[in-house]
């Protein structure tokens, strides 16, 4: 083994170590989850050390100056408001999701006028249509950090794969029965996982467009798929309330996790992968041991439906959004609620963090977003405008630029 | 609920839900229509750009209706949402009989449609407030709803803006949805 080169990731905090193995380059991450302003780095270095035999000696000041900017940029505090920056008539129909690539450069918009869309952040422009669907155009994605391609999953029970350079149809996938209306790529852009409203996921093959697998086993609508960091897991939720994990490479379902009494509504993994977290009609939010599939606790305090969770990108901090018009922030490793998000005057159905942890973003049918800072629960900003109800709200990955996309057919962008 | 409430309601239905579709030209007053079965405010309506839901009880049902824009250049995406319809409700001005013939040409195209096979279709002749307003037989021979023989149909006079002969009209709906779901 022998190491090329460090990358560095600021969101989660984390080191890259490119080597050279059997003539193959491979990379591996050193995760600093933990990592705070007030971490040494010499003591980051020697921990290190002890376990990744590719930190030589001779590498140890390289290392611990990526410690020295990566708490740089943690100690960054994001005090700047964000303010409308543009308003886009976007589509001729409510839109659904809208999703930024990596680089934030460009974002993509899915609409009920069948088409999606991609977008120029800066200039606002239009860079190209994507026509070819039949119906509702619903869930969309970019395959992150690469950026230069666009999954469309359709209402017309297919899911198409587009070149985000050209607006060119790749592929489109054709398999499942009902609507789709989920999908992810995997983390290495490979493989597309899509959730349909008849009971199944699929994985398709990203190159040569083919079905690689279905996945059958819920006994109701799939309404959301994820991987996880590594991408040898995808986890989905269901209306038949439960969740499950599988083994991307089998197809083989690891874990069905039972205890929810009402459908499913968001899933996500934490980012090591030690943890799996679950939304519900129900009005409790679960945590899932990823080794067992045990529950491991329950999360309650919402008095009506959860309709969005999440972890924050270190995964040490939950938050979970309702039909009651509040939002609540959780340790993920004591379970303790640490403060309740309360000014919407309506529901919130999206509810996102910014990636570096201290703000989180909530869209809400009283059609506002509204900005928060997580440490205090105190509101930030209400990000008003929209003439109907937001269904979607994204960061960009340097976390200064939010769009939003509403069911007045347009989106809004704000930096 | 945002999203989530649209594919709730997008699942097949249980026996007691019911989808029903609110189609017809713009300004036929479909909006007013639903505001007025949900008992909401129905003074600042706008033209629906997009589309509205709402869920009302009625005779044990709970109906999910979806009342959707009809704008000329949104027509072509009316069929988005023909899935799992239970009963259409088309909606005409009554007064407005330069259109007659268009509203006409549209509902017949809608009869056409293989995914509305079978699908009983109820006619509100709404705006019958108005003095100028056509009676339901006028507008029932003009669109040759007699020669409607794949469905069961029916025409309701109606106006939104005062409630009248909707309660009817929903009574039929509901007899309807009970013979065809027994």
């Amino acid at each position: 083994m022998k190491l090329k080169r460090f990358l560095i990731r600021y969101y989660p905090p984390g080191i890259i170590l490119e080597y050279e193995k059997g003539g193959q380059l491979r990379t591996k991450s050193i995760d600093l989850l933990e990592l705070s302003p007030d971490s040494d780095p010499d003591e980051l270095v020697a921990e290190i050390r002890l376990t990744e035999p590719l930190v030589t000696e001779t590498r140890v000041e390289q290392v611990k100056q990526l410690i020295l900017r990566l708490k740089q940029k943690l100690s960054q505090r994001e005090h700047q408001n964000v303010y409308l920056f543009k308003t886009l008539q976007a589509h001729i129909l409510p839109l659904t999701n809208v999703a930024f690539n990596k680089s934030g450069s460009s974002f993509i918009t899915g609409s009920y006028d069948r088409t999606c869309r991609i977008w120029d952040t800066v200039s606002g422009a239009e860079l190209h249509t994507l026509e070819g669907h039949r119906n509702v155009v619903y869930a969309i994605a970019f395959n992150n950090p690469y950026g230069d391609k666009v999954a469309t999953g359709s209402f017309d029970k297919t899911c198409k794969l587009w070149s985000a350079e050209t607006g060119k149809c790749l592929h489109t996938f054709r398999g499942h029965m009902a609507e789709i209306v989920c999908l992810a790529f995997s983390p290495q852009g490979t493989l597309v996982a899509t959730g349909s409203m008849d009971t199944t996921a699929r994985l398709w093959d990203v190159e040569g467009g083919e079905e690689v697998a279905t996945l059958t086993g819920h006994t109701a609508e799939v309404i959301t798929v994820s991987f996880n960091t590594v991408g040898d897991l995808l986890l989905t939720g269901s209306f038949d309330h439960t969740v499950s994990l599988w083994e991307v490479a089998s197809g083989r379902r690891v874990h069905t996790l039972m205890g929810h009494s009402g459908e499913i509504t968001n899933v996500q993994l934490n980012w090591d992968c030690s943890l799996i977290l679950s939304g519900s009609m129900d009005k409790t939010t679960k945590l899932w041991s990823v080794v067992d599939g045990k529950c491991v606790t329950t999360l309650t305090g919402h008095t009506e439906e959860v309709l969005d969770v999440c972890f924050d990108l270190t995964g040490q901090l939950i938050a979970t959004a309702s039909a009651d018009g509040t939002a609540r922030v959780y340790n993920a490793a004591t379970y303790q609620c640490l403060v309740i998000l309360e000014g919407h005057k309506g529901e919130i159905s999206k509810i996102s963090f910014s990636p570096q942890g201290s703000k989180l973003l909530t869209a809400s049918s009283d059609k506002t977003a509204r900005l928060w800072d997580v440490a205090s629960g105190l509101c930030l900003q209400v990000l008003e405008g929209h003439a109907d109800e937001i269904f979607s709200c994204a960061f960009n990955y340097e976390g200064d630029t939010i769009i939003t996309g509403s069911k007045d057919n347009s989106c809004r962008i704000w930096r | 609920m945002g999203l989530l409430s649209i594919l709730r309601k997008l699942k097949s239905s249980p026996d007691q839900e019911v989808r029903i579709l609110l189609l017809g030209l713009d300004n036929g007053g479909k909006t007013t229509l639903l505001k007025q079965l949900a008992s909401e405010d129905i003074s600042h309506i706008t033209p629906t750009q997009g589309f509205n839901i709402k869920s009302v009880q009625s005779q044990g049902f709970k109906l999910n209706v979806w009342d959707i824009g009809g704008q000329r250049k949104i027509r072509p995406y009316w069929r988005n949402y023909f899935e799992n319809t239970d009963v259409l409700i088309y909606v005409i001005d009554s007064a407005d009989r330069k259109r007659f013939e268009e509203t006409g040409q549209e509902l017949a195209e809608l009869l056409d449609e293989e995914k509305l096979n079978g699908v009983p279709v109820l006619i509100f002749a709404n705006k019958q407030d108005l003095l100028t307003a056509a009676p339901a037989s006028e507008i029932a021979e003009g669109l040759n709803l007699h020669t409607i023989r794949d469905r069961v149909w029916q025409i309701q006079s109606c106006s939104a803006l005062t409630g009248e002969g909707i309660q009817e009209g929903m009574n039929w709906v509901c007899k309807s949805v009970n013979a065809k779901k027994k």
